[in-house]
C-alpha cells in the first residue's frame, strides 16, 4: 500500500501514446481518438494540514469539539459547529482504540488509481475519547488483517479496533489504517503509535486447515489433475497465453487435503506437487474440492448457462485467503476459462 | 405557486457506448423528440435546464455551453445542473421552480451523458477508469484517497442496513426483483437491456462486485439522453387546445441530501443504515400533492444497486424498514401487485446515463399514466456519496 519515493503519481501504463482508431459501426467509419484530461496538482492540505502533520510527526489522531453542544467530530473537517450556529472548535486528540460503525466494505474492482490494492477493505470507525466515550462521527479507514487478506467475518458492526500507522508516513490519511484488537497482543494494544513494522503479518498458519481427511485427500488429488490438464491446455490457446503473458509468479497451495504448488511464467502454467521454499504468494483453502466448480468449469465448461464461477469470487467470500492483497494472480487466472472457449480449445 | 406540468417527452436509445455520437448530438436528438411529442415548436421554448453529471464524462468543463445554440435556445437561459446521480430529477425541481415562480411558461429541460470514452491502457479496460471518474466525486483529503468508489459506498450502506435488519434484503428477494426488472425493460423500446433474458439463478451466480452486490444487482453505465417539455398550467391549456393532448401534472417536489459525514445522530450526521433523504424527499413531494405513498400507482425509482433501491422504497413507505424482503415475498412491487415498480427496467436495466437517467423515469411514468389510464406516479433520484442526495416529483394524469 505505502507509495515509494519517485514514484509517478499515476502509472506511466496508463498514459496512452498519440494516435486515433478507426472503428466500424452500422458499416460506417468512425474514430476513436486518444486523449487524456490532464491536470497535475500541488493540491493544498490547507486547515487540514495540522491533522496529517498529528498522523506523521506525532502519530496521533485528534478531532474537533463544539464548546457549546460537546459533539467531537473525526477527521476535523470543520472549524466551526454549524448546529450551533458556526461557535468555534476546539482540538482534541482522541485515543488509538476505537470501535468500527458498521460492516466494511471489501473491494476487488477498483478505479484506475487503485487497481494495484485490491482485495482491499474500507469501513467507518468511530475512535474513543479521553472522557471514555466515542466520537460523534466515524471516520473511514483502510481495515486490514494480519491474517492473510481482509475477507468477510473479520470486521463486523462493534468489532473494536486498534489504529496503526505507517512507518514512513508523509502526512496522508493513508498513513494510518485499522487492525481487529483481537489480533494484537496486549503489549500492542497498549503501545501508542503502533507502527505497522511492529506487526506480524501473513501468519496464515492460524487460518484453521484442520485435519486432513480421506475425502480432502481425495479432492485434492482431483485438483491437482484439473490443474495439469489446464496447464496442457493454456499452450493451445492465444488468449489463454496472452493472459498470464509478463506475469512471473510461483504459488504454494496450502489445503486440508495437503499442499502443492503453481507457477505461472512465461505465458504457461506449471503444477508441481511439491511446495516452492520460498513462493510469491501463498493461498489457503480448507477443502479444496472449492476449486473445483472453477477447474471443471476451465476443463471440462461446466459453467454454461451461468457466468463462469471465478475464483475471484472465492477470495471476496473469504474461503480462498491469499497472504498478502496481491490479486493478479488470481484475476489472469479467472480470465483464462473464457479464453479456452473463445479460442475453441475448450468446446462451447 | 402556479401549476406545473410536462407536455412531452423524447428519448435516444440507451447504449454502454455510442461510438457514433457525440453528447451534442445525444442531445439534439432527444430535445427534437421532446418537442415534436409536445406538440410545440422549440423556437417558442423560453429557457432551459441541463442535467449533466461529470465534466470528465463529457471530456470539457461547462459542457452545456457547446449545447445552447444545438438544442435551440440560443440568446435564452440555460442553467446547468449537477447533482451527482441525483442530476437528472434536480434539474426538473429547477425547471418545475422556474415556471412554479411565474417567471417562464415553457421550458426546456434535458439531461445528457457520455461515460464510456473513459478507457484504463492499462487494465485495457474502460470500467476501472469509469469507476476512477466517479471515484473523483469524493473528497480529496479524506475518503478518495483510500480508494472510496461508489459501489463501495452503495455497500456501506447496504452492509449497515443489514447490520441493523439481518435477513431482510435476502439474495433470493434482491434476484426475484432483477428477474422483474429485466421482464419491465423488454417493455422498453430505449432499454440498453433489450432482448436480454436474467433469470433470479444467473443473478445468485454472478460474480460479487463488492461483497456482498453481485454484478447483475447493480446499474449498468450508459450514454444517452432524455429531453422534457415543461409548461406553466396556462400555457399548458394553450397548447392542449391545438394538440388534443391532456398534459401530465407535477404535483409535488422534494428534495433532501444528507451530510457527507458519517455519525449516529440523524439530526446532524449521515446515519449509515438509512436513506434519509430518500425519506425527507418523498413526504414533501407527497405531502405537496396532498398524497399519501397508498395513493401511488406507480414508482420509477433510482435503482443504482437492487439492495439500495429495497431500502428507498422502505423509506418512502411502501413498506416499513426491515421488511424489504416483503416486496417479493407478499408481492408488493410483484406482477398484480399494488405498486408498479420500474416499468422502464430502472437503471440496472433500461439505463443510467447520469444527467438524465431521472428523466427517463420521469418519461416512463408518464407513459403508464397515459397507457394504463392510473392517476398518479412518483419519480425518484439518489446519488452522492452514501446515496446522500435524494429527489422525488409526485406526477398526477387528470381524469
Amino acid at each position: 500500500m505505502p507509495r515509494r519515493k519517485k514514484e509517478p503519481v499515476i502509472s506511466p501504463a496508463m498514459l496512452p501514446k498519440v494516435g486515433i482508431t478507426e472503428v466500424q459501426a452500422g458499416g460506417r467509419r468512425y474514430l476513436l481518438r486518444n486523449d487524456v484530461m490532464f491536470t497535475a496538482m500541488q493540491h493544498a492540505q490547507g486547515e487540514f494540514s495540522d491533522f496529517f502533520l498529528a498522523l506523521r510527526d506525532e502519530g496521533k489522531v485528534f478531532g474537533h469539539r463544539c464548546p457549546q453542544c460537546r459533539h467531537l467530530i473525526i477527521p476535523p473537517f470543520m472549524k466551526r459547529c454549524p448546529a450551533c450556529n458556526f461557535v468555534e472548535m476546539s482540538k482534541e486528540y482522541v485515543r488509538d482504540l476505537g470501535v468500527v460503525a458498521a460492516t466494511p466494505v471489501i473491494t476487488v474492482f477498483a478505479p484506475s488509481r487503485f487497481k494495484g490494492q485490491v482485495p482491499f477493505g474500507t469501513g467507518r470507525v468511530f475512535l474513543e475519547t479521553l472522557d471514555g466515550k466515542l466520537s460523534d462521527t466515524a471516520m473511514l479507514i483502510r481495515v486490514r488483517t494480519t491474517r492473510g487478506t481482509i475477507r468477510p467475518g473479520i470486521y463486523k458492526k462493534g468489532t473494536p479496533v486498534k489504529i496503526a500507522f505507517r512507518d514512513e508516513r508523509k502526512g496522508e490519511i493513508e498513513d494510518i489504517f485499522a487492525l481487529p484488537q483481537s489480533e494484537l497482543t496486549a503489549e500492542q494494544l497498549a503501545k501508542s503509535p503502533l507502527f505497522e513494522s511492529e506487526i506480524e503479518w501473513g501468519r496464515l498458519s492460524e487460518h484453521e486447515i484442520g485435519e486432513a481427511t480421506p475425502q480432502l485427500q481425495e479432492a485434492l488429488r482431483e485438483v491437482k489433475s484439473h490443474f495439469q490438464k489446464l496447464a496442457e491446455m493454456i499452450p493451445q490457446s492465444a488468449r489463454a497465453t496472452a493472459n498470464l503473458a509478463n506475469w512471473n509468479r510461483s504459488v504454494n497451495v496450502q489445503t486440508g487435503g495437503g499442499n502443492f504448488s503453481f507457477a505461472v511464467k512465461k505465458g504457461k502454467l506449471q503444477v508441481r506437487d511439491e511446495t516452492a521454499e520460498e513462493a510469491d504468494l501463498i493461498l489457503t483453502v480448507k477443502d479444496p474440492s472449492i476449486l473445483l466448480a472453477w477447474l471443471r468449469d476451465s476443463t471440462e465448461g461446466i459453467g454454461e448457462g451461468f457466468e463462469s464461477p471465478a475464483l475471484t469470487d472465492l477470495v471476496v467470500e473469504g474461503t480462498l485467503v491469499l497472504n498478502k492483497p496481491e490479486l493478479e494472480t488470481i484475476t489472469r487466472l479467472d480470465r483464462v476459462p473464457r479464453s479456452l472457449r473463445r479460442d475453441h480449445v475448450l468446446a462451447r | 405557486m402556479r401549476e406545473v406540468a410536462v407536455l412531452g417527452a423524447g428519448m435516444t436509445p440507451c447504449r454502454s457506448r455510442w461510438m457514433e455520437k457525440t453528447f451534442w448530438e445525444l442531445a439534439q436528438m432527444a430535445v427534437s423528440e421532446a418537442v415534436r411529442d409536445a406538440g410545440v415548436h422549440v423556437q417558442e421554448v423560453e429557457a432551459g435546464v441541463a442535467g449533466i453529471y461529470n465534466d470528465i464524462f463529457e471530456f470539457q468543463a461547462i459542457p452545456e455551453s457547446g449545447l445552447q445554440g444545438i438544442v435551440g435556445l440560443q440568446n435564452k437561459p440555460l442553467m446547468r445542473v449537477s447533482n451527482g446521480g441525483a442530476t437528472g430529477a434536480y434539474a426538473m425541481l429547477a425547471g418545475y421552480n422556474m415556471i412554479a415562480s411565474g417567471q417562464y411558461d415553457l421550458m426546456l429541460v434535458f439531461g445528457v451523458e457520455k461515460a464510456l470514452d473513459c478507457y484504463d491502457f492499462e487494465a485495457e479496460s474502460a470500467t476501472p477508469a469509469v469507476v476512477q471518474t466517479i471515484g473523483y466525486s469524493w473528497d480529496p483529503w479524506f475518503e478518495r484517497p483510500l480508494g472510496a468508489h461508489a459501489s463501495e459506498s452503495y455497500a456501506e450502506v447496504i452492509q449497515a442496513y443489514m447490520d441493523e435488519y439481518p435477513g431482510d434484503l435476502a439474495p433470493r428477494a434482491r434476484a426475484r426483483i432483477v428477474e422483474l426488472f429485466c421482464e419491465h425493460a423488454q417493455n422498453n423500446p430505449y432499454a440498453q437491456r433489450l432482448g436480454e433474458k436474467v433469470t433470479a439463478e444467473q443473478v445468485l451466480h454472478s460474480r460479487y462486485v463488492v461483497y456482498p452486490i453481485r454484478a447483475l444487482e447493480t446499474c449498468v453505465y450508459t450514454e444517452g439522453a432524455c429531453a422534457l417539455v415543461f409548461a406553466s398550467g396556462e400555457m399548458a391549456q394553450r397548447i392542449k387546445e391545438r394538440t388534443g393532448r391532456e398534459p401530465i401534472w407535477v404535483t409535488g417536489v422534494g428534495a433532501a441530501n444528507e451530510p457527507y459525514f458519517v455519525g449516529n445522530d440523524i439530526t446532524r450526521y449521515k446515519v449509515l443504515h438509512r436513506i434519509y433523504s430518500d425519506y425527507l424527499a418523498t413526504r414533501k413531494a407527497l405531502e405537496q400533492a396532498r398524497l399519501t405513498i397508498d395513493d401511488i400507482q406507480v414508482i420509477e425509482l433510482h435503482d443504482a444497486f437492487i439492495p439500495q433501491a429495497m431500502i428507498t422504497l422502505a423509506e418512502m413507505g411502501v413498506v416499513p424498514l426491515g421488511r424489504g424482503n416483503d416486496l417479493v415475498e407478499e408481492g408488493i412491487i410483484m406482477p398484480g401487485g399494488k405498486f408498479l415498480v420500474n416499468p422502464s427496467g430502472g437503471l440496472v436495466f433500461g439505463g443510467h446515463f447520469v444527467g438524465g437517467s431521472n428523466m427517463m423515469s420521469t418519461w416512463s411514468v408518464m407513459r403508464e399514466l397515459r397507457g394504463k389510464n392510473l392517476e398518479h406516479g412518483l419519480v425518484h433520484g439518489t446519488g452522492g456519496s452514501l446515496s446522500m442526495y435524494g429527489a422525488a416529483i409526485v406526477l398526477e394524469r387528470r381524469v
